[in-house]
């Protein structure tokens, strides 16, 4: 194995202030507001002047139209920038319904709507070709301005490969073939490290020889979980245990199961011993580990 | 040189700031501190963002943006980032530009808005992907388990931590920047909601958003901006790895080292009777029972006696967190540079309602992680 995916995925409500929150919930009514900062438009609407920090002297209503100043082809469509007529400064958007060969920097646009509103940016599609039909100077919005939006929902999903690289590569080949956990020792003093590393953290020695460590240890810390969260493996309540695996130095972050929850608080204790109780999983990774149980017979 | 703080702000900190944006928040923080100095952002020469991880408001870099909104274009600014601590760690940065020459006036702006994000799941990818991450309860689980185990070899029970939190939620009463003001009783505290037993839900602060904003200058350059500024007389800010080997955790070896490298720097050599007040970032109320001994405020084993004997809270000794602590307000990358400004509040007779009468020398603890980031500080009215 070399590599490792993770996906790592969040959910947010953003707040995206005032300006930006009539920007977008205006969008929805097929409206373009602007900000007001002395004699400069920005568009999209901005709390603050970017310039000077000082913040909007108000909002207006731009036509929705303008000159494309800058674009870019991608695979996923057209990228540009567009000076809204009546902006000081140019808004990136999506540009759409143009043929390759009518791009052209200088190009009329105007905004293209969605057919139904949905409370993204993207209530505003792009802008496509236009003439240089009528439109109207930056003035203030008839019919009074929405309610800005307070919150937007959004997720954000990253995927990752991490690289096992060497030490963690043996460990965990170890793991998925074998069922074996093994951690290195140090040159020095002989303290046995697992995860294994290339050197000794404590003398900075180097760590050269591989030792098979046993999946049978003692609690140094646990606490009993209760919270719901995002990503979670077990249901809770059950156990989260740091421990100490026989012969070694350093710490195993993992889950003590097979206990009733309601004994949960007084069953495991820092002292405990437990071994691994392995999964059908093979994935080679901790959780090939599906908990640790207490060891009958042994303290507890 | 001595290193003075000039100027202070904060936001009134809430659950959920739905009328800005994060800029906005941050702002909101830094125009209280330049009017708090009489300053404006013309007369500051560098800025530090400080804040907590990207992942808290999937916005990364966002010191980009708030440059905008402070007005702080073209300007020198860096993000500083280092777990729970960070905002001490950035304050700790902008004393080093001063001290280095690179700048006389710095402007320090902390803040999490962290009602947007997933807070302990994205606490939880600060674990090494291969070796915690799956089983990690943010930092609760372990911060629980270490309490356990600390109940076992140092006394702290689950009684003297209930009464850090009674202590606490009673001090946020006289804070105006507090958003949670409410008491509550030992028992209370004792009978509520499990999180990761034995930390419950009044064992924990509220999450929030908030931001604070922190002026440095050095000498001539603080005195000439004000007649009171707080100055700085050690600070320091250590870490280690997460997963050392040999680590009970029983103590803090970071806390232990700043502490000692911090006293040494300002001339404290008792610090329980030296000091007048303590601001210490607790984000459970066991972490405050385990800073006790950390910062030699009482032996190990000592933190829950003095507790229960009332010398920490206000009219006692040594009165530890006036401002309510984390329990009246807990905007994470914010935290502890409310500490610090809390403290210098305190020193310069500015608290208001929760001052501490004639404080003049103040004590400072910030840290992330259950033990590895931790950070010290010591502001006074005298400078040394
Ligand atoms: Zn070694």
């Amino acid at each position: 194995m070399t590599t490792m995916a993770t996906r790592i995925q969040m959910p947010y409500t953003l707040t995206p202030g005032e300006a930006t929150g009539v920007f977008l919930a205006e969008l929805g009514r097929r409206r373009l507001i602007g900000s007001r900062h002395g004699d400069r438009i920005l568009v999209p609407a901005q709390d603050f002047d970017g310039s000077t920090g000082e913040p909007a002297e108000g909002f207006v209503e731009l036509a929705p139209a303008g000159r494309l100043e800058a674009f870019t082809v991608t695979a996923q469509g057209v990228l540009g920038l567009v000076l809204v007529d009546g902006a000081d400064v140019p808004f990136l958007h999506r540009i759409v319904g143009f043929a390759e060969a009518d791009l052209t920097i200088g190009a009329r646009v105007a905004a293209v709507w969605a057919d139904e509103p949905t409370g993204s940016v993207l209530d505003l599609a792009g802008f496509g070709p236009a003439g240089d039909g009528p439109g109207f100077k930056p003035r203030i919005a008839p019919d009074g301005l929405a309610q800005p939006f307070e919150q937007v929902e959004y997720t954000m999903t990253l995927d990752y490969q991490h690289s096992y690289g060497h030490y963690y590569g043996t460990l965990f080949d170890a793991v998925r073939t074998d069922r074996r956990l093994r951690g290195v020792k140090c040159s020095q003093c002989r303290r046995t490290l697992l995860p294994p590393r290339a050197r000794c953290d404590v003398c900075f020695a180097p760590t050269a020889e591989w030792v098979d460590v046993e999946a049978v240890g003692v609690v140094q810390a646990c606490s009993v979980v209760h919270i719901e969260f995002i990503g979670q493996r077990l249901k809770p309540p059950y156990v989260y245990a740091e421990l100490v695996l026989d012969g070694t130095s350093t710490r195993l972050i993992h889950m003590v199961g097979g206990i009733d929850p309601a004994e949960a608080r007084t069953a495991v204790a820092p002292g405990s011993r437990v071994r691994a109780v392995w999964s059908d999983r093979r994935t080679g990774s901790l959780a090939d580990i599906d908990y640790f149980e207490l060891i009958p017979g042994e303290p507890s | 040189m001595s290193i003075a703080i000039v100027g202070t702000g904060q936001t009134a900190h809430a659950r959920r700031r739905t009328d800005v944006s994060q800029a906005g928040l941050a702002r909101e923080a830094v125009v209280e501190a330049l009017q708090d100095a009489g300053l404006t952002m013309d007369d500051i020469d560098s800025v530090v963002v400080a804040s907590g991880p990207a992942m808290f408001g999937a916005v990364n870099q966002p010191e980009k943006w708030l440059v905008d909104a402070l007005g702080a274009r073209f300007k020198p600014v860096v993000r500083v980032t280092s777990g729970g601590g960070t905002g001490l760690a950035g304050a700790l940065a902008a004393v080093n530009q001063i001290k280095g020459g690179a700048a006389r006036r710095v402007l320090v702006v902390a803040y999490d808005k962290l009602s947007e994000g997933a807070l302990q799941a994205s606490i939880s990818t600060l674990y090494d992907p291969f070796w915690g991450r799956e089983f990690a309860v943010g930092i609760m689980g372990f911060s629980a388990a270490y309490w356990r185990a600390r109940m076992d070899r140092l006394g702290h029970t689950q009684e003297a931590a209930a009464m850090v939190a009674v202590k606490n939620r009673r001090h946020a009463l006289a804070n105006p920047k507090a958003h949670v003001r409410k008491e509550v009783t030992v028992e209370e505290v004792l009978a509520s909601r499990p999180l990761c037993w034995p930390i419950k839900v009044l064992d924990v602060p509220p999450i929030s958003d908030g931001a604070c904003a922190v002026i440095l200058a050095a000498d001539e350059d603080a005195l000439a901006i004000t007649d009171t500024p707080a100055w700085i007389n050690g600070m320091a800010y250590y870490s280690e790895a997460d997963n050392g080997a040999d680590r009970s955790m029983l103590q803090s070896e970071p806390l232990q080292i700043a502490a000692a490298r911090v006293y040494r720097d300002a001339g404290i050599t008792n610090p329980f009777r030296q000091f007048d007040v303590a601001e210490l970032q607790e984000p459970y109320t066991c972490f405050e029972l385990s800073y006790y001994e950390g910062l030699g405020l009482c032996p190990a084993g000592g933190a829950a006696d003095l507790v229960a004997s009332g010398e920490t809270a206000m009219g006692g000794s040594l009165p530890v967190n006036p401002s309510g602590g984390c329990m009246g307000a807990n905007p994470i990358g914010a935290t502890a540079l409310i500490r610090l400004a809390e403290a210098a509040m305190q020193v310069t007779g500015k608290a208001g309602r929760h001052q501490v009468p004639g404080a003049s020398l103040a004590l400072v603890q910030a840290g992330g992680g259950w033990a590895n980031l931790r950070g010290v500080a010591v502001v006074s009215s005298e400078k040394r």
